[in-house]
């Protein structure tokens, strides 16, 4: 098969290029994003094809990738009637889709928002200050292989403005649908650029889906957030088994920006999650939560670097994993704390819960602070079910399966209590739940 | 109703009851003292199906049915409420959602239907009121931060909402001051009418059993009961010790 990601005897590296080529004369890209482009190519060539060796992908395994013929993705047809499964409710008249990487304004309704938000696809301001700047300014400092790729390969994308002191009555849901292939595997790399103006509140859901196929959703997300906004946001991975899942998620605070955060995952064959987060003036507020519910074959692994630039400002990590099967999950999380960063507040707690010996988790809480009047707490377990726990339950009349359930859920709610959408939560503890039923067989 | 002959049993090869019997009847209330290491917290983790305890000789019945055979949860199902020394805190489950579950177990157990959590409000609520306990206890979770005389008084809110046949309360007067062992005792009173059900105590202190009257007072030494009498037998014990029983004794 021409133009997949290998297959030959072929380095990864010499694959990668051909992709790249045959991208460029046949995806024929639009004329904007052509700078990004041949930057997120010649970025990947000064970065390589990470291995295990790569301290940016130490736990993560990207040989079964390179060993996936991947071709790339031409743009699904998906009607509306498609599309609706996978909105929230409550989003009906607040929603973004972006089809295999492409926004579609057809499918799109953000009439609840009114004039509070304008979507456009990347394309139309790609080109435009001070966007142009901005995306060949990231490419050029990009230290993640994955993101460089998604440059190289950009060819649609969003652009989503919320105005300033625009206060959004409806959390607005970002739909990130893949159609895959049902012959092989396909590569899309979607974009999104969102730029919360100043005083600005809104809720972001972003929700990543397949509808059937095979593929690789290699995804980059930038989020701005102006002085005095406020972002509720949703990250949430509900792939199908079989795909493949990275993504880099960029935020950037301003004076007294805030972002709290809450992710979860399903899992797939691969997911991986970078968080990159820059607090960078004072008062800024991020909360950094994650869960996963894995079982089978599947992985997650995070990979989380938050930079406090600036004094007054807290982060907060919560990272629980549950771990069944074969799984695997990893957590690498680095604080940094600049010399003039004083009076910061972060915390990083990891917990891990296995629900068979064969599972695996690494962890990785690491703080590298160089300011000396700081709060910094790191920490990381990993256990299993409490039997004490178990036979108090059994006491009071619940079986083995039922107590083990009733654990397990509560382990998984306390990351799921602090996503601020109803409709998220009660999808997750449904579509999650159910999954930690079955491991329970 | 409950019929304990010879037991023998232990943990990790060790024998810590060393044939033990003892004889409950309906509407009885027994008290088990003894100093501590004399196997009384043993016996309650053996009654109650603990899987870390072994049996190693001896029967236990309860209600016509070989006890020892029965696991754990169809103790509970079958009318047997452990209260334990040290309740396990158990961080995210909701005290009232974890009340209902056990609650509908049991209706489930007699082919009822389960209740629904309104349903279930009312019911809780009622018990609630009767045991003068604050709304805190349905808000919070299972026992986490609560201090001991808050997890002595929940045990008795799931005693009162899982109406046992048969309680062994072990150590329940541990660790709370006057107060809290006022409340919870007034609760065991109340829930404990003594006309259809029984009751085991198991402490050190004879000042619970000014609260709570048995009639039976047990003297557990070295893993045997080596006194039985009535309730002056623990007056007896508070004012002059164990040293008189197990010295004789050995």
């Amino acid at each position: 098969m021409t133009g997949t990601l290998t297959q030959s005897a072929k380095r990864p590296e010499g694959v990668i290029h051909d992709l790249h080529r045959k991208f460029l004369s046949e995806a024929r890209p639009p004329e904007a994003f052509r700078p990004v482009n041949s930057a997120g190519i010649s970025r990947f060539e000064t970065l390589g094809f990470p291995h295990r060796k790569h301290e940016m992908y130490t736990f993560v395994n990207t040989q079964p990738l390179v060993n996936t013929g991947f071709a790339l993705q031409k743009p699904g047809k998906i009607a509306s009637d498609a599309v609706r499964p996978y909105l929230y409710p409550g989003c009906e008249t607040s929603h973004l889709v972006l089809v295999d990487g492409t926004f579609r304004p057809d499918l799109s309704d953000t009439s609840a928002l009114g004039d509070g938000v304008r979507a456009v696809g990347l394309e139309q301001s790609a080109g435009e200050e001070p966007l142009r700047h901005y995306l060949l300014e990231t490419i050029e400092a990009e230290d993640d292989v994955f993101a460089a790729i998604n440059a190289a390969f950009l060819s649609g994308g969003l652009h989503l403005e919320v105005m300033p002191r625009f206060t959004a009555s409806a959390p607005l849901q970002i739909l990130v649908l893949s159609s895959g292939s049902v012959s092989g595997s396909v590569v899309t790399c979607p974009r999104l650029f969102v730029q919360v103006g100043e005083l600005a509140e809104i809720g972001l859901i972003v929700r990543f889906a397949g509808t059937g196929g095979n593929y690789f959703v290699n995804t980059v997300i930038d989020v701005r957030v102006s002085e005095g906004a406020g972002v509720r946001y949703s990250q949430i991975q509900q792939d199908n088994e079989t795909c493949w899942h990275f993504s880099k998620t960029r935020v950037r605070l301003a004076r007294n920006g805030r972002f709290l955060s809450t992710h979860a995952s399903s899992g797939c064959r691969l997911a991986r999650h970078h968080y990159e987060v820059d607090l960078d003036d004072v008062g800024g507020e991020l909360r950094l939560n994650g869960l996963s519910v894995i079982s089978r074959e599947e992985q997650v692994h995070n990979y989380v670097r938050i930079h406090h630039r600036a004094p007054n400002c807290t982060s907060h990590q919560f990272f629980r994993n549950i771990i069944s099967h074969r799984a695997r999950s990893s957590v690498d999380g680095t604080v940094i704390v600049d010399p003039g960063a004083q009076q910061t507040q972060s915390d990083q707690l990891i917990n891990n819960l296995m629900l068979t010996d064969e599972g695996h988790a690494d962890n990785k809480p690491n703080l590298m602070i160089f300011a000396d009047d700081v709060k910094c707490t790191h920490g990381a377990t990993v256990g299993q079910i409490d039997e004490n726990q178990i036979f108090y339950l059994k006491t009071r009349g619940l079986t083995e399966a039922a107590a083990k359930s009733l654990l397990t859920r509560s382990f998984a709610e306390s990351v799921l209590e602090s996503i601020d959408f109803p409709a998220v939560r009660e999808d997750l503890e449904n579509t999650l739940l159910k999954k930690l039923e079955a491991s329970h067989g | 109703m409950l019929e304990i002959k010879n037991l023998h049993a232990g943990f990790d090869g060790h024998e810590i009851l060393n044939g033990i019997s003892l004889t409950v009847n309906l509407g009885e209330v027994h008290a088990i003292m003894g100093p501590n290491g004399s196997g009384k917290s043993t016996l309650a983790k053996i009654l109650s199906g603990h899987p870390a305890y072994e049996v190693t000789g001896g029967e236990v019945v309860f209600e016509g049915k070989n006890l020892l055979e029965m696991s754990t949860e169809e103790r509970s199902l079958a009318g047997i409420f452990m209260g334990f020394q040290y309740p396990v805190e158990v961080p995210g489950v909701n005290n009232a959602e974890f009340l209902r579950l056990a609650y509908n177990a049991r209706l489930v157990r007699h082919g009822k239907e389960e209740v629904d959590p309104l349903e279930f409000d009312d019911i809780l609520q009622g018990k609630m009121d009767s045991l003068g306990m604050e709304p805190k206890y349905k808000e919070r979770n299972l026992n986490e931060g609560f201090s001991g005389g808050e997890k002595k008084k929940n045990e008795t809110l799931q005693m009162a909402i899982l109406e046992p046949r048969l309680a062994i309360l072990d150590e329940t007067d541990s660790g709370l001051d006057i107060d809290a062992l006022r409340v919870v005792a007034n609760g065991v009173n109340r829930i404990f009418k003594r006309e259809d059900n029984a009751l085991i105590l198991i402490t050190h202190y004879q000042r619970l059993l000014d609260y709570i009257k048995p009639d039976f007072v047990h003297v557990l030494s070295k893993g045997k009961i080596i006194k039985s009498g009535k309730k002056d037998l623990a007056l007896e014990l508070e004012a002059q010790g164990y040293d008189w029983l197990t010295t004789t004794q050995s």
